[in-house]
């Protein structure tokens, strides 16, 4: 209905008033999510929801492999103040453009908005290596989960004691 | 708050050509949580925190993050490159609020 009332002051719609009328969907469109990241992205990240559902809703049920082996998830066990966090992951793989991996996750199960990040690398990187401080809401799962180029998941899941929580909201 | 968007780069003291160097950064950021109200509802206004990094080197991405309000305040992130050539390496934040933030060093041999 704004972009009618717009078009009726000149016979053909302008920039002007196509700009205002994108400007008015935007403002519907964000009054939508809360937590959704206000930048377009294809797959919104932080949604408040339930570990589950953000493995459901990432991941669409697709099968994880145990990546025991490959992963080297840093995080302490126990996390004096879980408004800071230490954490790093370490994938052993080759990075190659033919083999590397790809996207690199944390998902924390019992955050409000579970999805910490999701890393993008690519072969430039020469390790499969990122680290971030995060935070943690309350004692429960974290997991580091890795996309190979290939599409191979490999998962490992630590669970990390909260003795302070982080997350306030 | 007026160091918001400040940035620190770590690197190891030396580095030679082809190495593998693992770098730290952080920037000075609120990362602001959610907010309740005292019944617990969500408080909704646009909160301010950063949605993505983004690591250039030699004007190449060597790796991007999108992240949540779910990583700390002032935060550190790290990754490696491969140190081929000397050159640029830049560090782009970028926050809900539309602020863009930018940390660059120069990788140099020794």
């Amino acid at each position: 209905m704004y972009s009618e009332a717009a078009m009726q002051d000149s016979s053909e719609p302008t920039r002007r008033t196509m700009l205002g009328a994108l400007g008015v969907l935007g403002v519907a469109a964000m009054g939508g999510g809360l937590a959704a990241p206000r930048h377009a992205a294809a797959q919104p990240l932080g949604l408040q929801e339930t570990g589950e559902e953000a493995l459901r809703r990432v991941f669409g049920g697709r099968p994880m492999r145990d990546g025991a082996g490959a992963i080297k998830f840093e995080i302490p066990a126990i996390a004096e103040n879980g408004a800071l966090v230490q954490t790093s992951v370490t994938v052993e793989s080759p990075m190659t453009p033919a083999t590397y991996v790809k996207h690199v996750w944390i998902v924390a199960d019992k955050n409000r908005i579970p999805v910490v990040f999701r890393a993008t690398l690519t072969p430039e990187a020469g390790r499969a290596f990122v680290g971030a401080t995060i935070r943690l809401g309350e004692t429960g799962d974290v997991r580091a989960i890795a996309e190979q180029s290939d599409g191979t998941l490999l998962a490992v899941t630590r669970e990390v004691k909260v003795t302070v929580g982080g997350c306030g909201g | 708050m007026g160091d918001v968007g400040k940035i620190r780069i770590r690197l190891p003291s030396s580095i030679k050509a082809g190495d593998i160097v693992q770098a730290r950064t952080l920037v000075i950021h609120p990362m602001e949580r959610v907010e309740r109200d005292a019944q617990g509802k969500l408080i909704q206004r646009n909160y301010s925190y950063i949605h993505t990094v983004i690591v250039t080197y030699l004007g190449k991405t060597i790796v991007t993050f999108e992240t949540t309000q779910a990583v700390s305040e002032n935060p550190f992130f790290s990754f490696s490159f491969r140190a081929t050539d000397p050159g640029q390496l830049k560090i782009q934040f970028l926050d809900t609020t539309g602020g863009k933030y930018e940390g660059v060093v120069d990788i140099k041999f020794s």
